[in-house]
């Protein structure tokens, strides 16, 4: 799995947020002033040009810069090594096969580093519930990877401090240039870490252009029959597009599901807005019934694959790549080399393409919600001296070097001639390399900003970064951005709405009408603990801190 | 078949665990799984009484007394997981139960060892498939893209996605597990029907009775043991109609129909954080059962069978 897969992690994070609840969290929200003292200074760096620059959009927007090629010329920017002896152990999710322990690869970082790291990676698929037996017994490893995802489950406010290190002192303002490759990580990246105006984790893989996924197409099939994605317009292009596309005789649908990654046209947050100072939840938006009755009518229409409506999404990418469906809604990690290698597998014309964000009535300009800078954010013990948190910041510096450097190369393909060879100038893994060098285990501590990059697969590189540049102007901040909430545990299921969500499923599979919908939303309001949910977020939330905007 | 069982002499408690040592290490490492996976975990069954918060602890978190079970019987979602329970758990009675004593019935007349053998093991087979490939296979025939309904597309005629379709997913799924559980069941049929002294076939034979009459007064009766001991198990689990099957096939047809008590659960309590919920719904299935079990060995007993054991 290399660092795209994992951004369709990402993308999952408001489902995952959504399943989570929440612990009772003291630390509540930042404060604007408290906040921007304990926030480190940003002192981008650029020894690597990229071959597609990053193209700003609005409110802070941009696109990750692209590389088509691998760096030849491989720069060093730690200067010796920046550990000095220390033992340490650091845990990290993995979502993938576990690499043996005290092999070839953590010993060549170990090297490099200066330090004995012992890398413990946990399964990703059970890590929510490892780590709260950690806090309980109050056994946090030195290093821990915590995916804000999770943080209310984690209760991470309330680890902060007790449990966690105060970065605060170490890296704020002017103080983290002595980590030239950590200051390098934009400030919004470092909000995420943030809890109570102190700084504790240290972000990996933050972007400007984090969004909740795309509806993806089959690129290669639809410019076969003609049709370009510009010209889908709005949700009636889309609707027609069905028709079209659709031919249930030789077993090919339109449609797998897209429900939620559409919510943009539409204009259907995520979970919450703010109209006119008052707080306002998805269910009482009229928008997000119209998007619910277009997705019910797709259903009726016959546009969707019946396995998808069967609910048998696992088998979703094989249906993709074999061509009996061509519209599929993602994460945008979807788009990366692994994607690609299946893809052309199965058909060799493979490619992916995704439709630019549009408005559904098609005239109004296309809007779409920013995700927070990163879900990957590590956390230091808060039983290490001074001088262990100090080595490890070190440590983290080296992990979070520029894209193409040297210490890049190490930290993602090891060592050259063991781990790795240059084929026609892209990094290839030899056989101890795939089975040794993982991007989940040490880019998960620290990491530098994303960039996109799939070396091999050149035209999956150009085709997200023409994308993300078409659509960057789309961005906004919704409201909440980045800020860290906490809710208490009696409210957990109240967020998670499941009675709605399934009265939600059924109708946009064309089972149910949404009146029912409706219905299933004003049981949740009173009895299902909608209103209270609103109510606390208003009094904790709003009203203390702002939008956050 | 009660037949008085001899007096036998009752060692002593000091001899029988020497005698009876081998016996007693063969069954060590199934007491040993009981007791791990099924008798710790019973201490879990707190949380139902709390409002259990993971990171606090089972020893710190809130008592809540009987405040998950108000809630609970207050969801009228949780009642449709109930009834929807209730009235698979009587389809499959009627429809699932008998077909694996009908078949070892039939396979008990085939003579032919060979015939025998093979039909068993072709039946016997699909008991090793998961859920997930049962399903899939079904999927596959006759969901809306599967075999079935391709053909009916090629010739022009009405489609019927019958995966989807929620009034006959009871029937969908009682199908399911005759295909995948029927042929297993006839194992402890079998068994039985070995049992019986072949000496009474034929005195039956001699005395003139046909095949019909000696099935009737025969092979029946000595199988009714061991059908009672099956219905008392069958009944004790009624609320226990299966999760997986459920799970994976929840979204096709919808939660109104598809939702049974451990799906619930898994929704309500674990899907959702709500973990004392979930447990509250556990419990009171395992309190159901529990007295269901109970009164239908208490029926048995009183009908002179032997039910879940000899009284």
């Amino acid at each position: 799995m290399n660092r795209r897969s994992f951004v369709a992690l990402a993308a999952a994070a408001p489902l995952l947020a959504a399943c989570g609840g929440g612990a009772r969290q003291k630390a509540g929200a930042n404060t604007g002033a408290g906040l921007r003292a304990a926030l480190p200074a940003y002192v981008p760096s650029g020894p690597v040009r990229p071959d597609i620059p990053s193209v700003a959009g609005g409110a802070g927007a941009a696109t990750d810069p692209a590389f088509l090629t691998y760096p030849s010329s491989r720069v060093a920017t730690v200067r010796g090594t920046p550990g000095r002896g220390g033992s340490y152990t650091a845990v990290t999710p993995l979502w993938g096969t576990v690499p043996p322990a005290g092999n070839s690869f953590y010993e060549a970082m170990n090297t490099a580093l200066g330090v004995t790291l012992t890398m413990k990676p946990a399964d990703g698929n059970n890590y929510n519930t490892i780590v709260p037996t950690m806090t309980a017994a109050r056994r946090l490893p030195d290093w821990i990877q915590l995916p804000t995802w999770w943080n209310s489950i984690f209760d991470v406010g309330g680890l902060a401090g007790t449990q966690l290190a105060d970065l605060t002192p170490y890296l704020a303002g002017d103080r983290i240039k002595r980590y030239p490759n950590l200051a390098a990580i934009p400030t919004g990246a470092w909000q995420t870490g943030a809890w109570g105006d102190r700084l504790y984790g240290i972000p990996s893989f933050s972007s400007d252009f984090v969004v909740a996924g795309a509806v993806f197409h089959r690129r290669d099939i639809l410019e076969a029959k003609g049709i370009t994605p510009g010209q889908v317009r709005s949700a009636d292009d889309l609707m027609n597009l069905g028709k079209e596309l659709t031919d249930a005789g030789r077993g090919v649908w339109a449609f797998d599901d897209v429900w939620t990654y559409l919510f943009p046209a539409w204009n259907v947050p995520l979970t919450w807005d703010v109209q006119d100072g008052r707080l306002i939840h998805k269910y009482e938006m009229p928008q997000f019934f119209e998007a619910l009755d277009w997705h019910h009518r797709l259903a009726r229409a016959g546009y969707l694959h019946p396995d998808a409506v069967a609910g048998r999404n696992a088998d979703a990418a094989t249906r993709f790549y074999s061509g009996k469906v061509l519209i599929s809604g993602g994460g945008t990690g979807a788009w990366s080399l692994a994607d690609h290698q299946s893809g052309t597998a199965a058909d060799a014309d493979y490619r992916r393409g995704a439709f630019d964000f549009f408005a559904a009535d098609g005239t109004s300009p296309p809007r779409v919600a920013m995700g927070p800078s990163t879900n990957v954010v590590s956390y230091l013990n808060s039983r290490l001296r001074p001088d262990q948190i100090e080595e490890l910041l070190a440590v983290a510096d080296y992990l979070a070097a520029p894209f193409g450097s040297a210490e890049y190369t190490m930290v993602n393909f090891g060592v050259e001639g063991v781990h790795f060879t240059m084929k026609d100038g892209v990094p290839t893994a030899t056989e101890d390399g795939s089975k040794f060098v993982q991007a989940m285990t040490f880019p998960f501590l620290a990491s530098p900003p994303a960039v996109i990059s799939n070396p091999g697969a050149a035209v999956v590189t150009r085709d997200h970064a023409a994308w993300q540049a078409a659509n960057v102007r789309a961005l906004y901040k919704p409201v909440f951005w980045n800020m860290n909430i906490g809710m208490p545990r009696s409210l957990s299921a109240a967020d998670a709405a499941q009675a709605v969500e399934d009265a939600v499923k059924d109708c946009y599979h064309g089972r149910t009408k949404v009146s029912e919908v409706q219905a299933a939303v004003s049981t949740w309001k009173t009895g299902g603990g909608g209103d209270r949910l609103k109510q606390w977020m208003t009094d904790n939330v709003l009203d203390k801190y702002g939008t956050g905007r | 078949m009660t037949t008085p069982h001899p007096l036998q002499e009752r060692p002593g408690r000091r001899i029988r665990p020497r005698r009876d040592r081998s016996l007693l290490i063969m069954v060590a490492p199934a007491v040993v799984l009981l007791l791990v996976f099924n008798y710790a975990p019973l201490f879990g069954l707190f949380t139902a009484f709390q409002y259990y918060d993971p990171p606090v602890g089972v020893g710190n978190s809130e008592w809540a007394g009987f405040d998950q079970f108000r809630r609970l019987f207050a969801d009228p979602l949780f009642w449709g997981a109930l009834r929807n329970t209730l009235c698979l758990s009587l389809v499959q009675l009627v429809l699932f139960f008998p077909i694996p004593i009908a078949l070892a019935l039939l396979l008990n007349s085939v003579l032919s060892v060979r015939v025998r053998t093979f039909i068993q093991s072709v039946v016997y087979l699909p008991h090793f498939f998961s859920w997930v490939l049962v399903i899939t296979i079904f999927q596959q025939m006759l969901g809306g893209a599967g075999a079935l309904n391709q053909f009916l597309r090629s010739h022009d005629l009405q489609t019927w996605d019958i995966t989807t379709d929620p009034g006959t997913f009871v029937l969908l799924v009682t199908s399911q597990v005759v295909w995948k559980e029927a042929g297993w069941g006839i194992v402890v049929f079998l068994a039985a029907l070995s049992a019986i002294d072949p000496g009474l076939y034929e005195a039956a034979a001699v005395d003139g009775a046909g095949p019909f009459r000696r099935m009737w007064h025969i092979t029946l009766p000595g199988l009714r043991g061991v059908i009672v001991l099956m219905l008392v198990l069958r009944l004790g689990g009624a609320l226990s109609v299966g999760f997986e099957q459920f799970l994976i096939q929840r979204d096709a047809v919808g939660h109104e129909t598809a939702e049974v008590l451990d799906t619930y659960a898994f929704y309500y309590g674990i899907g959702t954080a709500d973990y004392s919920l979930g447990a509250a719904a556990g419990l009171f299935k395992s309190v159901i059962s529990l007295l269901l079990i109970w009164g239908a060995n208490r029926l048995a007993h009183s009908f002179g069978e032997d039910g879940l054991y000899r009284r």
